[in-house]
């Protein structure tokens, strides 16, 4: 790609390339020209707002695979496809006790894809819960949790605790035996601590069993609650890791 | 990056500049070097998430119905941890108390490692390899080891070679953690120690309750898996320590880290494949498990 030395007399290509990155419509949407030299590839980071979650340069170490092995950077990934499908299968479920086995039953029978979008949505929660886990090692194991950094480790923590939350209160939301009992047990485990488990139980259930009330709460939050809060720590997360002077380094 | 805005506030030595341009020539662009490999990660994650669920269905058993409880009821897999506690200790310990005190002491990791040694680079410090490994070793086999003494299974073990109930009679109380309470005979007066009104919730606008106290329970329950789960860690340290295993905060960090880790997957296996009906251990129950 040679377009900052052109050859005398405008080639095909060349002219197809100013047609495309150089009219008025392209360069309205994107500042900078095609990111094809280092002051436009900086531009590019620099002045895309999803890009400039990056720094525009980085050191070579945190480029090789084997430093993060793109954990963190997974554990967003999934959460923007569990979100993308999570939409789509709320356009077919009712949370209501009476409708949502049935809902669940002609996603997977009658909806085009409806199987295969459960299933990926199933399939990334699970992943999800794993890429934090293995996230958090990572970052352990690389000792990056050391100042400046003791404020970013504990976001984190809040985010694990937001992604178990997050996959539990969506594992209710089938409403087969497998939904029903598993959160039943768990929130009896809540239920179980002295003097305020039981009061806690009762507000987390809505009622002395799981049941309708519970089906609401849990909804609310799985599809609202929880992931409105974990995208605010995560904007956190990742404006701190920049403010902290990107991924640490030895020093 | 990184560089700039912690070294702008040192005066401009030379060597600080010198030391500038080199961390200059060490970077990269992030377009396109970094975001490369994103896309290159998100295409194969996608490809492999897509795959999965063309592959492998979700599970869906049938209709919830509260009046029939399957045996056994299981919680969530990554909740599994919590759920084989809970067979061992006071629920209250194993449900609430233990997972935020292991979510506190996680968060405060840095407020107490706060030395720069070993920072940005897999396990660089001299011994953290060594330290992974001590720690994962003991967090796994100290678990199981735990977990078959509350099964009894060093009793089978022992039958197994010295005959058929073979264990004399007065070391019943060694059986299990439950031994303690039921193997021995506790008069009458500890069974039921009347505490009365000790927490004084009347003073907070609460209702009154009258705690009568269970000594062997308490023992049992509270005060022998306490013990185990604080005393065990740091046991392991003063050893790491006397043995020159652990010298400095990152050493015993990474020792107490990896063992916390293994003690959490330990438990989640033993919970997910290795109890079946009633909770009661079985040899391997991945097939009979649903908990997907
Ligand atoms: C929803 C969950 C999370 C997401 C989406 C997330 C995302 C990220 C991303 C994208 C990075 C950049 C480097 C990398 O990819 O490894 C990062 C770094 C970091 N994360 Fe997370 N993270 C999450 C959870 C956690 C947890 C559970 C912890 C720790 C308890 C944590 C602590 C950190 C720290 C300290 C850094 C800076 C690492 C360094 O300087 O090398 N994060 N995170």
């Amino acid at each position: 790609m040679a377009a900052t030395e052109r050859p005398q007399g405008r080639s095909m290509g060349d002219r197809l390339y100013d047609a495309i990155f150089g009219n008025r419509l392209w360069r309205s949407i994107f500042r900078s020209g095609y990111p094809n030299t280092p002051r436009n590839q900086m531009l590019a980071v620099a002045t895309n707002v999803f890009l400039h979650l990056h720094p525009t340069r980085i050191h070579r170490t945190h480029v090789k695979i084997t430093h993060t092995f793109c954990l963190g950077g997974l554990s967003f990934f999934l959460f923007l496809g569990l979100t993308i499908s999570g939409v789509l299968l709320m356009f077919y479920y009712v949370p209501s006790v009476d409708r949502a086995y049935t809902d669940i039953l002609a996603l997977e029978t009658d909806v085009r894809f409806g199987q295969l979008m459960r299933n990926m949505h199933r399939w990334m929660a699970h992943g999800m819960v794993l890429t934090v886990l293995m996230h958090m090692m990572r970052v352990f194991y690389t000792g990056a949790y050391k100042p400046p950094r003791e404020f970013n480790w504990v976001v984190g923590v809040v985010l694990l605790v937001l992604t178990l939350l997050l996959s539990f209160t969506g594992y209710l939301l089938p409403w087969d035996q497998l939904a029903l009992w598993a959160i039943t047990v768990g929130t009896n485990m809540v239920g179980s601590a002295p003097l305020l488990g039981e009061p806690n139980r009762f507000i987390l259930v809505g009622g002395f069993q799981v049941g309708q009330a519970a089906l609401t709460r849990f909804y609310a939050l799985h599809v609202i609650g929880l992931p409105l809060l974990a995208a605010v720590f995560m904007m956190v997360h990742f404006w701190r890791i920049r403010r902290d002077g990107g991924l640490a380094r030895p020093l | 990056m990184a560089a700039a805005p912690q070294t702008q506030a040192q005066p401009a030595s030379a060597a600080v500049k010198a030391r500038q341009r080199r961390a200059r020539e060490e970077e990269l662009l992030v377009w396109p070097d970094l975001v490369f490999i994103e896309f290159i990660c998100a295409v194969l994650f996608t490809i492999l998430i897509v795959g999965l669920a063309v592959m492998v269905d979700s599970i869906l058993l049938d209709r919830a119905n509260p009046a029939v409880t399957p045996n056994p009821s299981k919680a969530p897999w990554y909740f599994l941890n919590l759920q084989e506690l809970l067979l061992h200790m006071h629920p209250a310990l194993a449900g609430v108390v233990v997972p935020t005190v292991a979510l506190i002491a996680l968060g405060a990791i840095p407020y107490w490692d706060n030395t720069p040694e070993g920072q940005g680079e897999w396990l660089s410090t001299p011994r953290a390899w060594l330290n992974l490994r001590v720690g994962a070793a003991v967090g796994a086999i100290g678990t199981t080891l735990l977990i078959f003494y509350d099964e009894s299974k060093h009793i089978q073990l022992f039958e197994m070679i010295a005959g058929k109930d073979s264990w004399p009679e007065q070391l019943n109380f060694m059986r299990g953690l439950r031994g303690i309470q039921n193997e021995i005979n506790w008069p009458a007066w500890t069974l039921d120690v009347p505490l009365g009104n000790v927490l004084r919730l009347d003073l907070l606008g609460l209702p009154k309750i009258e705690l009568d106290w269970n000594i062997p329970g308490f023992i049992v329950e509270q005060f022998i898996p306490v013990n185990t789960m604080v005393g065990l860690p740091i046991l392991l340290s003063l050893v790491a320590h006397k043995l020159k295993i652990a010298q400095t905060k990152r050493d015993h960090m990474v020792l107490q880290f990896s063992g916390f880790i293994a003690v959490y997957v330990t438990l989640t296996i033993v919970g997910t494949y290795f109890r079946g009906e009633g909770l009661a251990l079985v040899p391997y129950t991945i097939f009979a498990d649903p908990s997907h």
